[in-house]
């Protein structure tokens, strides 16, 4: 039989093609996760303590512990890997903002009910431990640190206002938003510059943290345009319009400067806003004293660790988790790492009960502990984080750009609707 | 491996051309050649790999519903429609354009005008060179972050130039066009330099004997730049404009690193009133905060097609001018 040139270049591409094929089946042979021998742990830069992970290296001698700090944007990595079914991690941490997007693939994660998990509930913060279960009551996340939400703030300069400077008595005159505007009012009045609040956002943000409903409901229903969203928004727009709220935006320059200053003297934020103080304004050290929030507990932040399919060996991978995450542990991790625990029984232990020189030697646990422990069990839907990114810019639009407030808010709603109506949510 | 498999089934021609003499006289025809299509075929295999396949997969999802994890859902034609209704993306197509006018634009002009001066310049000529290429190659990061404290309102570099000047501040990185304004900025003073020695390049290629020429008709430095450098150097302005074109629509760390903020909001979201919000950034924000990774394919296409029109009318623009 002859041969033709085109039989021939379809021939050649035919074997292209078969060696490329056979490229992607070996792909597949590619470990996807542990081997037995290795079992790998993702997590973030500071997402864990590091000497708490060396030790546990040390502690798990039946399989190597592979630990890697995943740089970048952690959660479009992860889901990557997860995607593409290779080198998959046996262990891997979920960022706090992220568990809800995460929540309805819980088949991707291995159910920790079915290792034992409910056995060491009670030791764990109850709404904390609610947030890592999917909506078809298995669970993929292990409670790691939390986010407890508290007033800091610069007694001498509430001082100068005529404000109280005891945190006790800043946490009860300050207890509802109405009375933290007011004190605003004062300090306005009395401190040339000087902003209660940074800007209208902070007040919305924190207000709805307080509660237990978002965006959308468990059945799907948007309800942005419910009472809870209302006062809150209604809320910062009232301190917007009294002149309460800063132009400045938080984590600038400019900002910076004026916390250095004093001209922002009051700042709300998660336990690891501590941290982020000591290390934007270190000239304010022994400056600052902490206070319960305004409006009641609030949470921001604080991630999981879960255990993906391709764990070949979940019962260790379980046990590995707990003892990283155990109470004992997650103590360390609030020494090394600032983690703020999720073990109520760590807020007794020495370590943690230390008086803090940049807040003048208090000993915060005293305002964060109590926080953490009456936060409420609160849904969040995968589809908030884009519906709150509408009703947020608005809140900008006001506050930066002196948009009308009505305005902002009806074309905030217009938006939430178009885009629920868009990822099938009911309206 | 790829390639050491198929050598031999491409090698075959030179037994078949033994068999069938006469085809030896006629020109050598594509698989005559296969040592060199098998030399740069790594390239074209890795682009099939690593460009065409998700190229294609990005148009097949931007036809689905797909967060990422799940299972993907059909959606015909429905990310596209709600495309071309969604405000937002309007809004960071402009002020795409927006940014990308008031940059380019008057960055190629001090570029030409650097290379004018380089190519005279006798002195530290390679001093220059090196040093309006610096921003270049300096980590767009780490310039953003500068450039955030240079425009920053209270203590800005920017703003105290300003009150020097008996003039009121500006909230730079606080209203619409400040924020457009400041992205342009940052992008000019990064690009000048490099486009500078690409037409530092194309100058070098002009006979000298034109200056001269025109020195003799008694022609001024003005005159020469506008009627000799500039009609010569038409090629070249064309290609940075293209090039400048592309990266000007696709530009995203820029505003993204200079209006991220830690207040809880997207680093994406492009400042107050998502006025520094480009295109790329939208899609960012749509794709990887929002985990809409149908609707994040469906505006990368949008972006392509929108870049695609612009560099052809500049390519039409300019070849007109050739006639």
């Amino acid at each position: 039989m002859h041969l033709s040139r085109r039989a021939l270049l379809y021939a050649g591409l035919a074997t292209t093609a078969t060696a490329a094929l056979g490229g992607t089946t070996a792909g597949c042979s590619v470990p996807n996760g542990s081997t037995g021998r290795n079992m790998t742990l993702w997590y973030w830069t500071g997402g864990l303590s590091d000497k708490v992970v060396a030790d546990a290296k040390k502690r798990f001698t039946d399989i190597s512990l592979k630990p890697a700090q995943i740089g970048g944007y952690f959660k479009s990595k992860l889901l990557t890997t997860m995607t593409g079914r290779a080198y998959v991690p046996d262990i891997t941490g979920l960022k706090g903002e992220d568990m809800a997007s995460y929540l309805p693939n819980a088949e991707q994660f291995i159910d920790l009910r079915t290792l034992g998990a409910e056995k060491l509930k009670d030791q764990y913060l109850p709404w904390k431990w609610a947030e890592g279960i999917a909506p078809d009551g298995s669970m993929i996340g292990f409670p790691i640190d939390t986010g407890p939400v508290a007033h800091y703030f610069m007694p001498e300069v509430f001082d100068r206002a005529g404000l109280p400077t005891d945190p006790a008595d800043v946490g009860k005159e300050m207890d509802t938003w109405e009375k933290y505007l007011a004190a605003g009012e004062r300090l306005k009045k009395k401190v040339r510059g000087a902003h209660m609040v940074i800007d209208a956002l902070t007040i919305y943000q924190y207000m709805i943290a307080q509660g237990t409903q978002r965006y959308v409901d468990e059945e799907r229903r948007f309800i942005g345009d419910h009472e809870h969203v209302r006062r809150a928004w209604n809320m910062a727009i009232d301190a917007y319009e009294r002149g309460l709220c800063s132009r400045y935006q938080s984590g600038t320059p400019d900002g910076n400067a004026a916390i250095e200053n004093g001209l922002l003297p009051s700042q709300i934020g998660a336990s690891w806003v501590a941290g982020d103080l000591k290390l934007t304004v270190p000239k304010t050290k022994g400056k600052w004293r902490v206070a319960a929030l305004p409006g009641g507990p609030a949470n921001n932040g604080g991630s999981f660790l879960a255990i993906t399919k391709s764990c070949r060996q979940p019962e260790l991978a379980f046990e590995i988790v707990t003892w990283l995450l155990n109470a004992d542990n997650q103590t360390r991790g609030f020494t090394d790492a600032t983690l703020f625990p999720s073990t109520p029984a760590s807020y007794q232990q020495e370590a943690m009960r230390a008086p803090d020189p940049f807040f003048g030697g208090q000993a915060t646990i005293d305002v964060f502990g109590p926080t953490a422990e009456k936060i409420p069990i609160a849904y969040h839907s995968p589809y908030d984080y884009p519906l709150d990114q509408a009703v947020s810019d608005e809140l900008r639009n006001v506050n930066a750009l002196g948009k009308d407030p009505r305005r902002a808010w009806k074309d905030a709603m217009a938006k939430c609707r178009r885009i629920a109506d868009h990822l099938g949510v009911l309206t | 491996m790829t390639g050491v498999g198929a050598a031999p089934t491409l090698g075959a021609p030179a037994d078949d051309g033994v068999r069938s003499v006469p085809a030896r006289a006629k020109p050598r025809s594509v698989l005559g050649h296969w040592r060199l299509y098998l030399a740069i075929s790594p390239f074209y295999l890795l682009f099939l790999c690593f460009g065409l396949i998700p190229v294609g997969f990005s148009l097949y999802l931007s036809f689905h519903r797909w967060d990422g994890l799940g299972s993907m859902e059909y959606a015909g034609l429905s990310q596209y429609r709600y495309l071309l209704s969604d405000g937002q993306f309007w809004n960071s197509l402009t002020n795409t354009l927006i940014i990308w006018a008031i940059a380019t634009l008057p960055m190629l002009f001090i570029a030409l005008v650097t290379a004018v001066m380089l190519n005279s310049a006798v002195r530290f000529k390679n001093f220059y060179r090196f040093a309006y290429f610096l921003p270049n190659v300096t980590s767009v990061v780490a310039v953003a972050i500068i450039f955030t404290s240079i425009f920053s309102t209270n203590f800005g570099l920017a703003n105290a130039v300003l009150q020097g000047l008996g003039l009121d501040q500006v909230a730079w990185l606080n209203t619409d066009w400040g924020i457009k304004i400041s992205i342009a900025v940052l992008m000019t003073w990064q690009w000048t330099g490099y486009n500078a020695l690409i037409f530092l390049t194309g100058l070098q290629t002009i006979p000298s004997e034109l200056y001269e020429a025109a020195r003799v008709d008694g022609a001024g430095p003005v005159q020469t730049f506008f009627r000799i450098t500039v009609p010569m150097m038409r090629p070249i302005i064309l290609f940075t404009l293209v090039v400048s074109t592309v990266t000007g629509l696709q530009s995203f760390t820029e505003p993204q690193v200079l209006l991220a903020n830690t207040n809880n909001t997207s680093t994406f979201a492009g400042g107050p009133g998502n006025s520094g919000q480009t295109m790329v950034l939208y899609f960012f924000q749509q794709s990887f905060d929002n985990n809409d990774f149908g609707y994040g394919a469906a505006i990368a296409w949008g972006i392509f097609l929108v870049v695609a029109i612009f560099s052809i009318v500049n390519w039409r623009l300019v070849q007109r001018g050739e006639k």
